[in-house]
């Protein structure tokens, strides 16, 4: 081997180039880091493109003051968090090394780490959206990605950006259907390969825990909890109890799950399914749910394994308000702590004058329903004894305080009664045929143990009618800042993010949501649920092989229309040389045509008709006559006299 | 494909195939799928590289929008390995010409490539050894294209195997074709570095009388060197202990036809050095416009001038059979 010049700089080209494919590794990052992240990573890198030329070879100072500069900003981002190896720290401190990596870089070989490791920063915006958007935020990057290779590859000659930015695409348009066959056909994981990092993913949704404000919290939110495809009807909107956490254990002003006591260990909010749409009483389960879920007895729906990402799977619900309770522990339905003593007084009273339980609750939500209540977003704050104020003093509440206040009435009269949170209502989306549950549908009512069975009761059924027939926005007076959506009048607006909220379904659906049982489902669909690895993988090859043998043969197709004038041309020397007449290597068109006019004088003016016309378009100046000249040689090559007819005529 | 005899074992069928050992191809040699080779670079191997690594985050954090990017990523490496194929096949190489070269210095030979409908962006095309030379081919375009090989010693060398590659579009995949043309190309030897001065030549026409120049005048002496013709030392400086000088002569004698031959040449010097000895008065020679034979043993090459005649004479040093080989 021959001693290896000194690599080239990069020059100012790639410079650009890169400095492109940096920025659009960065900007969809930008809404999700820090400023000082952004100010720093993003600024190193305009730096560098403004930087004058003669300071580009790092000095001594430049090399020792960048990794000085990039462990201030590991530490910096360390300080921030409190820990560095996990996610977020690394991709912030992979935002900041691509501006630093850059401002040193001198080589082609510094391009091609830049490259990759703007490919990496790429990825990681999707740990943070997969929405529509994210997708879109990529595509500038695949366009700059192949302008940047590119313009890296040795001895290239700049080409304008604009045609290198036209056949980059071509290129991925070309990988497309490879790509589609690989995300459909490529293994999906069950489980995470090394440990899912605690940072992953945690949105606002219903806890283990209501205290007061905690769900009109998060009835301001628009975000969509989840969304129903009906096998059947959807079923009425007084029956869309969605039921989430079960809480049963209450300390005077906030209810708790029990599983907290029974377990021992605090649990996570994220290994409930909280978003977990179900009726009241779910027969038991059936189907692939079986594999992701269980059911406990109080009739909550668990996932075996943290929620991180959407969760798609079937489920079989029977609409009835009751269940039995066999399973449950009575006591612990009843436990009150002695606090809001004149709740307790009030139930007390109420029960002795009632002949039985079902009497008393019906008592009890006449009474809801004939005292001013107030059903409202800002029932202000309750600070001792929550119930007593609640129910006596101001009146004013949303629907945590009306379940809340109604089971402690339930047990305080002995009744074994809980809390159920949930969503209540859900819209039918007009394009796709399924029903939209927004956090602001989150609810929450009460369930009483009457006979051995639990019976379903919704004290704020009884002050706001219409919060469950027609939905939050149809409930509070129109001064309450109810989130847009809630609000019934369809307008123009609310048809279009319906519409868009239908895309988006179909994409969670169908792209962001195509894990291992949507695999297995598609696989089914196609007839391929057998398969065995190997055939897949057999498959797969098979059909990357038609691909590219596709993609040669469309190009020269395309090619071919585009050289249109030599095919044509072609085809009439073919047609001369079966007569007998063999164009020579060196032989021009005019010549040739001159030659076939000695021999056959009668035709010469086809001859040089053809002639003619080729040699202008291929050898004249480009321009519009092109198209008037390409007729014109495609009607004198139809005219040509047939080979036969030659043949015959030489003799 | 090409003159293979059926002679042949299949292992050296094989290895023809692949390596294109022997001279075999004939012109012209249009690339296919049977000839192009396609491997990723150093920078192919990187970004797979980075994929791999991607392809298990996605997988870990269950990135459905991680394995698309990745994914579509692949299919653009996939299709630029296409590229990269097109880029090459359909191309026709011919041999066209050797060039000529002394000993020492680069080789070129000339080589002419036409592409068919499709236009070829940075193309390189470098013989074993040689330097690559870089080229964009339009479609239906022809061009020649020359290729070097170092030389060391005279006499005949052959082109060998030369290599044409391309890592268009993206540099992340490198295509190449091996051809091999019977072209050779005649190696001279290196002229001698500070080589005596011409013999004298002869008067007019009368080219068979001896290098003698007694009718010339005497221009002056100069430092002998030695190979100098004898006649032509000044001996009664070297008798006066005056140290050795060599006559120089001028006029119409120094114009004249000159007589190069072996045999004239001192004793005693191999027979590289004479070769290139008189290779520089050949050159040297035909620098002065003058007519000249040349004899070495078992070539007798008539007066002329000019290209033709430099080339027989060079020629006729260059393929002198080496001292190892008699």
């Amino acid at each position: 081997m021959k001693p290896r010049a000194p690599a080239p700089p990069l020059s100012r080209l790639q410079l650009r180039w890169i400095a492109a494919l940096l920025a659009c590794a960065q900007a969809p990052l930008i809404l999700h880091m820090p400023a000082w992240i952004v100010a720093l990573g993003s600024g190193l890198v305009v730096a560098r493109i403004v930087m004058p030329e003669r300071l580009y070879a790092p000095t001594a100072l430049r090399r020792w003051l960048l990794p000085i500069f990039a462990v201030a900003t590991a530490i910096g981002i360390r300080t921030q968090f409190g820990y560095f190896l996990a996610r977020d720290p690394c991709v912030e401190f992979l935002y900041i090394l691509l501006g630093i990596k850059f401002i040193e870089a001198r080589t082609g070989r510094d391009g091609m780490l830049l490259v990759c490791l703007a490919l990496f920063l790429s990825l990681a915006q999707f740990f943070y959206t997969q929405s529509i958007f994210a997708a879109l935020a990529a595509l500038p990057l695949l366009l700059s990605l192949g302008g940047t290779l590119a313009a890296l590859r040795s001895g290239a000659d700049a080409r304008p950006w604009r045609e290198q930015l036209a056949s980059t695409a071509r290129l991925v348009v070309q990988g497309v259907p490879l790509a589609l066959l690989l995300f459909v056909l490529f293994p999906r994981l069950a489980a995470p390969l090394w440990g899912m990092p605690f940072d992953a993913g945690a949105s606002t949704v219903l806890s283990d825990s209501m205290s007061p404000g905690s769900i009109s919290q998060l009835s301001l939110s628009d975000a969509v909890a989840f969304r129903v495809d009906f096998a059947g009807q959807p079923p009425p909107p007084s029956q869309r109890y969605w039921r989430g956490p079960v809480l049963a254990r209450f300390d005077g002003s906030g209810w708790h799950t029990a599983y907290r006591l029974q377990n021992g260990t605090p649990s996570r909010s994220s290994e409930f399914v909280s978003t977990l749409p179900r009726p009241a009483v779910s027969d038991p389960l059936v189907g692939p749910i079986n594999l992701i879920a269980t059911l406990s007895y109080d009739q909550q729906l668990f996932a075996r394994t943290p929620v991180t990402q959407t969760v798609r799977y079937t489920q079989r619900s029977i609409l009835r308000d009751s269940f039995s309770a066999r399973d449950d522990n009575p006591r612990e339905n009843l436990r009150l702590p002695r606090t809001n003593p004149r709740t307790l007084a009030f139930a007390q009273d109420m029960r002795g004058r009632a002949a039985s339980d079902s009497e008393y609750i019906r008592a009890l939500l006449k009474w809801f329903r004939d005292e001013p209540f107030v059903y409202t977003l800002a029932p202000g704050q309750y600070d001792r004894d929550p119930v007593d104020a609640f129910l006596f003093d101001t009146r004013r509440g949303f629907c945590e305080h009306y379940a809340g206040a109604f089971v402690v009435l339930l047990r305080a009269a002995g009744i074994p009664a809980r809390v159920v949170t949930g969503y209540q209502g859900g819209e039918m989306n007009p394009d796709g045929e399924y029903m939209i549950v927004r956090q602001s549908d989150a609810h929450a009512w009460a369930e009483a143990m009457i006979d051995g069975e639990w019976k379903r009761f919704d004290p704020t059924a009884a002050v706001a009618p219409s919060r469950i027939e027609r939905g939050l926005g149809a409930a509070l007076p129109a001064s309450e800042p109810v989130p847009y959506l809630a609000r019934l009048e369809m307008t123009w607006l609310k048809s279009l993010r319906l519409h868009w909220d239908s895309v988006n379904y179909q994409w969670q659906r169908g792209v962001v949501g195509f894990n291992l049982d949507r695999q297995r489902d598609f696989l089914r669909d196609v007839g391929l649920d057998g398969a065995r690895p190997w055939q897949l993988v057999v498959l797969a090859a098979a059909a990357s092989f038609l691909w590219g043998l596709a993609v040669l043969t469309v190009v020269r197709l395309r090619r071919s229309r585009v050289d249109a004038e030599i095919a044509l041309w072609r085809s009439a020397c073919r047609l001369l040389g079966r007569a007998g007449l063999v164009r020579r290597q060196d032989e021009g068109p005019l010549a040739y045509a001159a030659r076939a006019s000695g021999r056959w004088p009668q035709w010469a003016p086809s001859f040089q008709r053809v002639a003619n016309a080729y040699a202008f378009l291929r050898y004249g100046p480009p321009g519009p006559a092109r198209g008037k000249l390409l007729r014109e040689l495609e009607t004198g090559v139809d005219d040509l006299p047939s080979a036969r007819a030659l043949g015959r005529a030489a003799k | 494909m090409g003159p293979s005899s059926g002679v042949a074992s299949w292992p050296a069928r094989i290895r023809q195939r692949v390596w294109r050992i022997a001279p075999a191809d004939i012109d012209p040699v249009v690339l296919r799928h049977s000839r192009i080779y396609i491997l990723p670079t150093a920078r192919g191997v990187a970004l797979m590289a980075t994929l791999v690594i991607m392809l298990l985050t996605a997988m870990n954090y269950a990135l459905s929008l991680g394995y698309a990017f990745v994914f579509i990523v692949g299919g653009l490496v996939a299709a630029a390995l296409l590229a990269t194929f097109r880029n090459l096949a359909g191309v026709a190489v011919s041999p066209v010409a050797a060039r000529e070269a002394f000993a020492g210095s680069e080789l070129a030979f000339t080589l002419s490539l036409a592409s068919n409908a499709r236009d070829r962006v940075g193309l390189s095309v470098a013989a074993q050894g040689g330097h690559a030379q870089m080229l964009d081919l339009p479609a239906a375009a022809t061009r020649p294209v020359s290729v070097s090989i170092t030389t060391r010693g005279r006499g005949r060398h052959t082109l060998g195997r030369v290599t044409l590659s391309t890592d268009f579009p993206l540099g992340l995949w490198r295509g190449w074709a091996y051809v091999h043309f019977p072209l050779a190309g005649v190696v001279y030897p290196a002229p001698e570095a500070g080589a005596p001065p011409l013999p004298p030549g002869m008067q007019g026409s009368d080219a068979h009388r001896s290098g003698h120049a007694s009718d010339a005048e005497l221009a002056g002496v100069r430092d002998y060197q030695p190979g100098d013709a004898h006649n032509r030392v000044a001996w009664k400086a070297v008798a006066r202990g005056a140290g050795w000088y060599t006559k120089q002569f001028e006029g119409s004698g120094g114009q004249g036809a000159l007589a190069l031959d072996w045999a004239e040449l001192p004793a005693g010097l191999d027979v590289e050095t004479r070769l290139s000895r008189l290779c520089a008065w050949v050159l040297a020679a035909e620098r002065e416009t003058r007519p000249f034979s040349l004899r070495v043993p078992g070539t007798d090459i008539a007066f002329g001038q000019g290209a033709s005649q430099r080339r027989t004479a060079l020629s006729a040093l260059a393929l002198f059979p080496s001292a190892s080989a008699r």
